[in-house]
């Protein structure tokens, strides 16, 4: 088997390249943020009675909220602030179609590029 | 203090960030492309481990 | 072994420093995973209850038990920079490669910035004062740390080693003055956590947590990056790798019993200090002051080591042409991957700047789940390709395929997790790989010289 003699790459080109590369490294960590995508479904169930009781805490636990600064009233948002965690069936079949096609693109591409890596350095010989 | 020391982190921040710059620029210009790319992997295993049993 | 100290190798060649040791291994995988103990698990509490942070702590930990010994093969057989990169690059192939050392660079930045915001966080809540920002002390902590990185990695993993000891000392100390063989005097856990609110939200919320019960381990796997610099990988990766991931494992016990004992389970899980408001709790300014300076230098070893790793995967990609040569230059003095560290500094700061602690972390850690995917399904084909006895492994792990069966069912529980929290932004990171992956088979490659890029001495795999 022949050689593979790689093409030599202006520096515009790899300026290009790395610009490339940063732009995509921005807009994928930015895009889900700026579209508020970001974070779980986690909301506060409001009671109306704000004492250490209500709220399900014992006497050792309201002693320890006490120490750290805090009252009934403003441990409430933090005590009843709950996930409630539901399986959006749809959103789930898409990530794990988007997964397992990605990782099945990932080998089957990378295979079909090893094979010339394993011929060329092989074959040399 | 803690405002002091936040301007001299700051201050800190800079001045290594302009040493780096100047050493980088420095080693740029003082040697060849050639030479700073010239690190292989793998070169050292064919000299020291021998994968041979 | 021949191995040279000597300023100049191979002629006019310039290459990284082989000077490491064992420790420095442990330094540098502990130093980047301890910061973990003093923020982000007790998010698990958060997601599951302290029952559920408990769980995870001993599950997630056998799925790093897994990684580590996977790791450790492959490591201590494929000994270069860029660790799993190089791994993919000679196991399963170069796209695979360029993916993984973009996973390695995003959760090692990633992870860096979250250490970045967490230090200046912990100094803006200790100081007090009003007007503080935290962006100062993030400034100071990118810089001095990527100052550090490019003087020299010798230097860089001796302090790492050094604030990395100390900051698990405290965790001992304070697990030793609350006097943990006695329940009721300090530690109240059976009031604390009790049969009605150990799951609060039942098993749902186990498996949800396992999303930051990653974070009591998240970086152990980095070890492998020092593969260039360490005088003997072969032993010297797998010792540190294991010691560091048994010194974790303690420390995550520790740290889950003493945090669970003194904080109520909903507290715990929002708090960004679980170790210093602990040490506040004791009523001890001396513990205080410890945990709190503690949890500064975990942060700090932590985004020293992250930098080290980012930059030497990102060195790696440079010197196979995935990306532009010009970022594999060695720094003909310092003997660091010098350009890489420069430029992954702005990025980092920028992100800093930005991002806040819990979408840093999140990022982090899905580029680490994508990246324990790929190894469990790498070392299956590793021992296809070169079966036991084909080639000289510095490390053989016991019970294969157990570990990698393990790790790669974990790993989709974990997927599983993130999807409860984060699925929106799981997809876009993934649909992110993708489109650069289509970016590097279909244009990048064509820079890259085929069959260089296999440069273990190492005969041809089996079925090729």
């Amino acid at each position: 088997m022949s050689r593979y003699t790689p093409p030599e790459q202006s520096k515009a080109g790899q300026i290009f390249d790395i610009v490339v590369v940063v732009v995509a490294i921005f807009v994928a960590l930015w895009l889900p943020l700026k579209m508020g995508l970001a974070g779980a479904a986690k909301s506060i169930d409001a009671l109306d009675a704000k004492t250490w009781e209500a709220l399900g805490q014992n006497p050792t636990m309201a002693s320890i909220w006490e120490k750290l600064g805090y009252t009934p009233e403003t441990a409430h948002d933090i005590i009843q602030n709950r996930f409630h965690y539901v399986i959006d069936w749809p959103t789930l079949i898409i990530m794990a179609a988007v997964l397992i096609g990605y990782f099945v693109f990932l080998f089957r591409a990378s295979d079909r590029e090893y094979r010339d890596v394993i011929n060329e350095k092989f074959d040399d010989k | 203090m803690w405002m002091a020391l936040s301007y001299a982190s700051w201050g800190i921040s800079i001045v290594l960030a302009l040493w780096m710059l100047y050493d980088w620029f420095k080693v740029d210009t003082t040697f060849s492309e050639e030479v700073l790319t010239s690190s292989r992997e793998g070169e050292l295993e064919a000299v020291s481990e021998k994968h041979r049993i | 072994m021949t191995v040279t100290l000597e300023p100049a190798v191979h002629g006019d060649r310039v290459s990284l420093l082989r000077v490491l040791g064992p420790a420095h291994v442990w330094a540098l995988g502990v130093g980047i995973v301890l910061v973990g103990e003093f923020t982000g698990w007790n998010f698990a509490a958060d997601k599951g209850g302290a029952l559920a942070a408990l769980i995870v702590c001993w599950v997630v930990g056998l799925l790093y038990t897994s990684v580590a010994m996977i790791d450790s093969e492959v490591t201590s057989t494929v000994a270069a920079a860029g660790g799993q990169y190089a791994q993919a690059k000679h196991i399963v192939g170069p796209l695979m490669a360029f993916n993984v050392a973009l996973f390695l660079v995003f959760a090692y930045t990633m992870l860096e910035v979250s250490d970045a915001i967490l230090l200046g966080d912990t100094i803006v809540a200790k100081a007090g004062v009003e007007g503080l920002t935290h962006n100062s002390f993030i400034a100071a902590t990118i810089v001095v740390l990527a100052w550090l990185n490019y003087r020299g990695v010798l230097m860089t993993l001796n302090v790492n080693f050094v604030i990395t000891a100390i900051a698990y000392i405290s965790i001992v100390i304070l697990f030793f003055s609350v006097s943990p063989w006695t329940q009721g005097a300090v530690l109240k856990l059976n009031e604390l956590v009790t049969p009605g609110n150990a799951l609060p939200y039942g098993w749902i919320g186990v498996i949800a947590a396992f999303q930051f019960g990653i974070w009591y381990y998240l970086g152990i796997e980095g070890t492998t990056q020092a593969a260039e610099e360490v005088r003997s990988p072969a032993r010297s990766l797998p010792y540190g790798t294991m010691a560091g991931m048994i010194t974790l494992l303690i420390a995550a016990a520790m740290t889950w019993y003493v945090c669970a004992s003194m904080m109520p389970w909903e507290y715990l899980g929002i708090t960004y200090y679980p170790l210093w408001d602990a040490g506040k709790l004791t009523g001890s300014p001396l513990l205080e002051n410890l945990l709190f300076i503690a949890t500064l230098l975990a942060a700090l070893a932590s985004a020293n080591g992250c930098i080290n790793d980012a930059a030497r995967a990102w060195f790696s990609l440079g010197r196979d042409r995935y990306l532009p040569t010009w970022f594999s230059a060695v720094h003909p003095k310092y003997r660091t991957p010098y350009r890489s560290i420069l430029f992954l500094l702005p990025i980092a700061l920028a992100f800093a700047f930005i991002a806040d602690l819990n979408q840093a972390i999140t990022f982090s850690i899905l580029s680490g789940v994508l990246q324990y995917t790929f190894m469990s399904i790498n070392i299956v084909m590793f021992r296809k390709k070169w079966p036991l006895g084909s080639i000289r492994r510095g490390y053989t792990h016991p019970f294969h395929p157990l570990p990698a069966i393990v790790l790669f069912c974990l790993c989709v529980v974990t997927f599983f997790a993130i999807f409860l929290g984060f699925g929106s932004q799981l997809i876009a990171m993934v649909a992110f790989y993708f489109l650069i992956s289509l970016w590097f088979h279909f244009y990048r490659y064509r820079f890259v010289r085929r069959g260089d890029q296999f440069t273990m001495p190492w005969p041809k795999p089996q079925g090729y």
